[in-house]
């Protein structure tokens, strides 16, 4: 097998006119950013991606939780259902062996009040189960968010590309998408310390209280 | 009464369109349909008989501000009301949507006993229940 060489170290002798070249290279981006006028653009990318970092943590977080709160709501359910399973064998067992037994001593009037709570509760965890679904919707909300952030990135990169190509080079740009219209917020991600947003359904109902409504 | 009432439900996410519906059926409410944006739903409201619309509100091509208000403005459908359940929690979006009509505000995520009580307010407010 090929062994693969170290990486050179930084203390090799570089050519000072490397060092040159890089500082013409950085002065020309500088330069063409300004030209495009896209300087304020790179501005509110680096002030976006660390919003976009919180908002896959806040989608991890989510997903998270909901498969946590599925997990326990099916092991709930599982046990209750295990239950009546267990009484449902028992139950027919005392009904072959004395039928007239099982109903006078009450048997088989706790075995339905037992089925009827237990599918109550099971029927809980399931509207459980099914709420927890609603990750979907929040966490595509915020994908959306990001995925036009990128889309957004891309397409200026690829427009400074371009506009700063050598006249002889040849390329070749996508059809321009559509503007990026951050129009609605979506999920709130770090509501914490934000006084413009509400944290809950309780301090939804307060301002409209407070508003009259 | 509450039964033969029916339900519009209208979110861009086909997942929270059937947990409403479902939540609705739970609670009584078994006439519902949906459409997955304000254009398709303001079609539906237009060519069929609503009592009650429940809107989510960041979509596309028309949002639930914009339906609201189209709503509001239409003669024939200003009467039904319009509950917002939404994952916007800025102050500015309740607001916004108490001013233009909006019979109720959910964010979520939400539970079945919030749109319960929620649904069951507004029916009571408007003489439906």
């Amino acid at each position: 097998m090929q062994s693969i060489n170290p990486t050179p170290a930084v203390s090799i002798a570089v050519p000072p006119d490397i060092h040159q070249s890089i500082g013409m290279l950085t002065r020309q981006l500088h330069d063409s950013l300004n030209g495009l006028g896209l300087t304020d653009k790179v501005k509110g990318w680096a002030g976006e991606l660390p919003d976009a970092k919180s908002r896959l943590s806040y989608i991890a977080r989510l997903t998270g939780e909901a498969a946590e709160k599925v997990l326990n709501r099916v092991d709930q359910a599982k046990a209750q259902h295990d239950h009546i399973a267990a009484e449902t064998r028992r139950i027919g067992v005392l009904i072959v062996k004395d039928p007239v037994a099982a109903v006078a001593k009450g048997h088989v009037m706790n075995f339905l009040t037992d089925v009827e709570q237990s599918t109550k509760q099971i029927d809980q965890h399931l509207t459980e189960i099914m709420m927890a679904q609603d990750f979907h919707d929040l966490t595509g909300q915020v994908i959306a968010k990001v995925v036009n952030l990128a889309a957004n990135i891309e397409e200026q990169l690829l427009q400074l590309l371009i506009q700063t190509a050598p006249a002889d080079a040849v390329v070749k740009a996508s059809a321009p998408t559509a503007e990026y219209q951050p129009a609605l917020a979506g999920p709130v991600v770090t509501p914490a310390g934000n006084p413009d947003v509400v944290t809950g359904q309780s301090e939804v109902d307060d301002l409209l209280a407070s508003l009259g409504f | 009464m509450a039964n033969e009432l029916r339900f519009l439900v209208v979110d861009d996410f086909s997942t929270m369109r059937r947990i409403v519906r479902n939540l609705l059926k739970e609670s009584g409410y078994t006439e519902a349909d949906e459409a997955e944006d304000g254009v398709a739903a303001l079609q539906k409201l237009r060519n069929s008989n609503f009592d009650f619309v429940v809107s989510d509100i960041n979509m596309p091509n028309m949002n639930g501000f914009q339906l609201l208000m189209e709503i509001k403005k239409d003669e024939k459908l200003k009467h039904i009301p319009v509950l917002m359940v939404t994952a916007e929690a800025r102050k500015e979006d309740i607001v916004l949507a108490a001013q233009q009509g909006a019979a109720g505000y959910i964010v979520k995520p939400f539970t079945k006993a919030t749109l319960e009580d929620k649904v069951s307010l507004i029916l009571t407010k408007m003489g439906l229940k």
